[in-house]
């Protein structure tokens, strides 16, 4: 894990520098346990980042960026946090999700329990902004919450403009589950509002659940739109390639037959901004790799 | 059969069958009707997908559903018990549980692919299972029993795999669940290949079958080699099961119910019954995957057809079940004797002694956060003590709970696989809870308990109202309680593999953890385990004649009806209140009255006092465990109390 200060803390430290407002009110930074990597995401973009993360030891195989700074304590998983543990950390606040709500009433015999819901119905990237702002107001930083939207817009308004010049194919984004089966992502998710901030559209226009994804069998593939470019996200299971390649059925989809599949990194699909801006970075330079 | 209607099994078969061709029909004909069935033309997808998945899928079908059904078949008549189905054996667990393993600790599978994992893991718990009952000369009860405690075994560690690793694992319960999507023909040929050779087998051996109809003495005085026609019986079961598993996942129900609809068609010689469960097997299971296939098309909804078999399969056998005539004696606890450990009051004070000094240590010993094992005491200890007593205190209290319960249905149904699990009050409450997860939106904690504790009550109602209606009870309770888990279970593999996260919190709930347990709770679960005992301990005489039956009851002035309601609404009470508590994964109230029982508690009030001390301690163990081993994570103590509970009542099964 890298040591250095991310490269959006140093921003939103210049940012606050600049606005004439240098660490405010220099009072030590509230101490913040999040149950939740979207929450604790964009602390850690803010350049407050939380002092435990439940999950905190998967971060490096779902989140990858920004990376957890050094030291964050694992508090457990996120449905069940380790109360013992929680305590002797003596936060000043505890982040939930209405899929965590149940730590609730328990989390709140030690610190203020505060619920935020990205996933609830709507665009999950305009409720993680809105999110955002809000820690970064609770964290007394709402420059330093500010700077950190900016950049982000700045960053997705560049892939936006990249992905004009390219005129890409219509994308289905999908995660094997197992050489017979996918989540197909779409309306109401992350990867759906990222499509529409940088211009890309869907091939899927499916009904998904309320977390904005469905699950498919590899013939359904062959009912979307034959010009697509498929995306299939990190972490693939080993026997999915293998298996897939000897289907006349998959080699026979016209996609893959022109050889319009691409395997992503792993980003987030729960994630907050910057675990956005990551999905779209990747999948632009995955297009331009290809262009 | 009644002659009024002239049900046959060709006839059923025939029945079947017509509803699964008109749902083929359904899913078949648009393809061929948009004049896609041209042969010219070099890319067609309704062509690509007819040939490549529908028909595929259609074969795997068939030939699964004939292999469960036969497998059901063999291993109903070679145990005597219409309960038997390959998932009794612990086979299908056993599998799944290879694969858990497998995509977790070895991503590559060692280049072997997942059938190969599969069959890797069915062979081994079937391994286990003859290895561990051949001692016993392969008795049907022991092999029941040591099948059922391997499937919870295996069961528990899958979920704890599955638990410590959520995010990998949502592709195991589409394969786990019995997906029977297809987009190759090499699973359905090799499927084929394997199951036929094996039925060829069965076939061959139908006529020594039959002869088991007699009981083993008799069946030795013709000549027939009993014990090893058991096992070969078994071994071609397993092989079916193996088959079946490793190519498209557990596949619920059809291993039961095919058989029994058979029976009930007036299926009588071994020879019918064999053929027939295969074929019905076979049918049952192309209509459901059919009529999923058409009840979901379009809906956007993904469902795994293994999982449905047990919707379409409970209803049918609760209508079915009155109608289910009398089989072979069940086996009987008496079966088991009792051990001569411990006897008189000394001993009842030693084990009081363990339990309160495996409290305190639940108490006073943990994990500080950086990991190091310490021991609180002072102020430390007065920090730390309003998270850990309630948890303590509730796992004590349910165990408690669940064992007594144990130990009354084992009593009043004379079989010793009942506990609250099995007769389907724990699963009451888990589809309560799923009502109140899915159908309300963001219901809180009160209304979940509230749902859950509703569910129990419906349950409750309908194992009493069984319990009340006839003398042939025992079996009808289980059955019911067993479609009832099986409800459950389908339920909840249905919304695992829609991906809901919700599922995860299903998922951990029934797993049995006592994380959310607050001092009332706790306080709650002690006194309903204090009021459990009073009412076994107002009711021991009862207790002690009611297993000699009616009318040796009744001629010693016990009222037989209204004392087995009573004695009913006393073990659903507990077990509803202690599921709402640990969950619904009662494993301590299936064990404890056997380790009792073992110990030397033969009679009612004693056997059911050590039971509910061992019930607690179990739980209390269980639950310090989950706390400790994988800290800062946790995993639920009914989880925990299944792993570290179930080998030992294998030991204890296997020690004479």
């Amino acid at each position: 894990m890298s040591v250095r200060p991310t490269r959006r803390a140093v921003l939103a430290g210049l940012a606050a520098a600049l606005a004439g407002r240098a660490p405010a009110k220099a009072g030590p930074a509230p101490r913040i346990v999040s149950l939740d990597y979207a929450l604790a995401e964009m602390l850690v973009g803010i350049g407050i980042p939380p002092v435990g993360v439940a999950g905190a030891e998967d971060w490096d195989v779902w989140v990858v960026e920004p990376p957890l700074p050094p030291g964050v304590v694992d508090v457990g998983a996120g449905l069940e946090p380790n109360l013992e543990l929680l305590a002797a950390l003596k936060p000043d606040m505890i982040l939930t999700t209405p899929y965590v709500a149940a730590v609730g009433p328990l989390a709140s015999r030690i610190a203020p329990v505060r619920e935020f819901a990205l996933y609830a119905g709507g665009d999950p990237l305009a409720r993680a902004r809105a999110a955002a702002l809000e820690l970064g107001h609770m964290v007394g930083r709402p420059d330093a919450a500010g700077a950190y939207l900016a950049a982000a817009d700045r960053a997705f308004d560049a892939l936006a403009g990249r992905v004009a010049r390219l005129r890409p194919p219509p994308i289905a984004v999908v995660a094997f589950q197992d050489a017979r089966h996918a989540r197909i992502f779409g309306r109401p998710g992350l990867y759906q509002s990222v499509m529409d901030r940088i211009g890309l559209s869907n091939a899927w226009t499916g009904e998904a659940n309320d977390w904005g994804f469905g699950v498919m069998a590899v013939e359904d593939l062959a009912s979307l739109t034959p010009d697509l470019h498929l995306m299939s996200l990190e972490p693939v299971p080993p026997d999915a390639a293998p298996t897939l390649a000897r289907s006349p059925l998959w080699t026979a989809l016209p996609f893959v037959a022109a050889r319009r599949v691409s395997v992503l990194p792993a980003s987030l699909m729960f994630g907050g901004v910057s675990s956005a801006l990551r999905f779209a970075r990747l999948a632009v330079e995955d297009l331009e790799a290809r262009a | 059969m009644n002659p009024a209607v002239s049900l046959s099994p060709p006839r059923l078969a025939a029945l079947l069958a017509f509803a699964a061709l008109a749902a083929t029909v359904v899913v078949v004909w648009p393809p061929l009707w948009d004049g896609r069935w041209d042969m010219s033309a070099s890319y067609d997808v309704g062509r690509m997908v007819l040939l490549h998945a529908t028909l595929p899928r259609l074969a795997v079908a068939l030939v699964a559903g004939a292999a469960l059904g036969l497998a059901g078949a063999l291993l109903q008549q070679l145990l005597r018990n219409p309960l038997a189905e390959p998932g009794t054996l612990g086979v299908s667990a056993g599998g799944a549980l290879a694969i858990a393993a497998a995509t977790v600790s070895v991503p590559t599978l060692g280049g072997l692919g997942r059938d190969a994992v599969a069959l890797l893991g069915c062979a081994a718990a079937a391994a286990l299972l003859l290895g561990l009952t051949a001692r016993r000369r392969f008795a049907p009860l022991a092999i029941v029993l040591a099948g059922l405690v391997l499937t919870l075994w295996a069961g528990s560690l899958t979920a704890v795999v599955v638990l410590a690793n959520e995010r990998w694992l949502s592709g195991f319960f589409l394969w786990g669940r019995g997906s029977l999507v297809q987009h190759d023909w090499t699973p359905a040929l090799a499927l084929g290949l394997r199951v036929l050779p094996l039925a060829v087998l069965a076939a061959a051996l139908a006529r020594p079958l039959g002869l088991l109809d007699l009981d083993d003495a008799a069946a030795r005085a013709r000549g027939v080699p009993v014990t090893a026609v058991r096992l070969a019986g078994i071994a071609l079961a397993v092989a079916l099961t193996a088959a079946v598993t490793s190519a498209v996942g557990v596949i619920a129900f059809v291993g039961l119910v095919a058989p029994a609809l058979t029976r009930l068609a007036g299926a009588r010689s071994i020879r019918d019954r064999l053929v027939w469960s295969a074929t019905i097997g076979a049918v049952l299971l192309w209509a459901t995957d059919m009529g999923v296939q058409v009840l979901t098309a379009g809906t956007g909804l993904f469902v795994p057809t293994g999982a449905v078999t047990a919707l379409f399969g409970v209803p049918v056998l609760l209508l079915l079940l009155p109608r289910l005539r009398a089989t072979a004696p069940p086996p009987s606890a008496a079966a088991f004797g009792t051990g001569t450990l411990a006897r008189g009051p000394a001993s009842a004070a030693i084990a009081g002694a363990a339990v309160v000094g495996l409290a305190a240590f639940a108490l006073l010993v943990g994990r500080a956060p950086n990991g190091d094992w310490t021991l609180a005491l002072g102020s430390d200890l007065a920090d730390l003590l309003p998270w850990r007593w309630p948890r303590v205190a509730a796992a004590f209290g349910a165990g408690a709970m669940l064992a007594a319960a144990g130990s009354l249905l084992q009593r009043l149904t004379g079989n010793p696989m009942a506990s609250p699990e099995v007769t389907g009050i724990g699963a009451g409450a888990g589809l309560g809870l799923m009502a109140a997860l899915f159908l309300l939106p963001e219901p809180g904690p009160a209304t979940e308990a509230a749902a859950a504790a509703a569910g129990a009550a419906v349950a409750l109602g309908g194992v009493l109202r069984l319990g009340g209606r006839s003398d042939h009870t025992a079996e009808r309770i289980l059955l019911v309680g067993i479609g009832l888990v099986a409800l459950a279970d389908a339920l909840s593999g249905v919304i695992m593999a829609t991906g809901d996260p919700r599922g995860f919190r299903l998922l951990r709930w029934m797993g049995g953890s006592t994380y959310g347990a607050t001092g009332a709770a706790a306080l709650v679960a002690l006194a309903g385990g204090a009021i459990a005992l009073s009412a076994v301990a107002a009711a021991r005489r009862w207790l002690d004649i009611l297993p000699l039956g009616r009318a040796t009851a009744s001629s010693l002035g016990v009222p037989y009806g209204a004392a087995r309601i009573v004695l009913f609404t006393v073990a659903a009470a507990a077990s509803a209140a202690a599921t709402l508590i640990v969950g619904p994964l009662s494993f301590a109230g299936l064990i404890a009255p056997h380790i009792a029982r073992e110990l030397g508690f033969a009679r009612a009030l004693p056997q059911a006092a050590a039971a509910a001390l061992i019930g607690g301690a179990l739980l209390v163990a269980a639950d310090w465990i989950g706390r400790m081993a994988t800290f800062p994570y946790q995993l639920p103590a009914g989880l925990v109390a299944t792993l570290v509970g179930a080998p030992v009542l294998l030991l204890l099964l296997n020690r004479r």
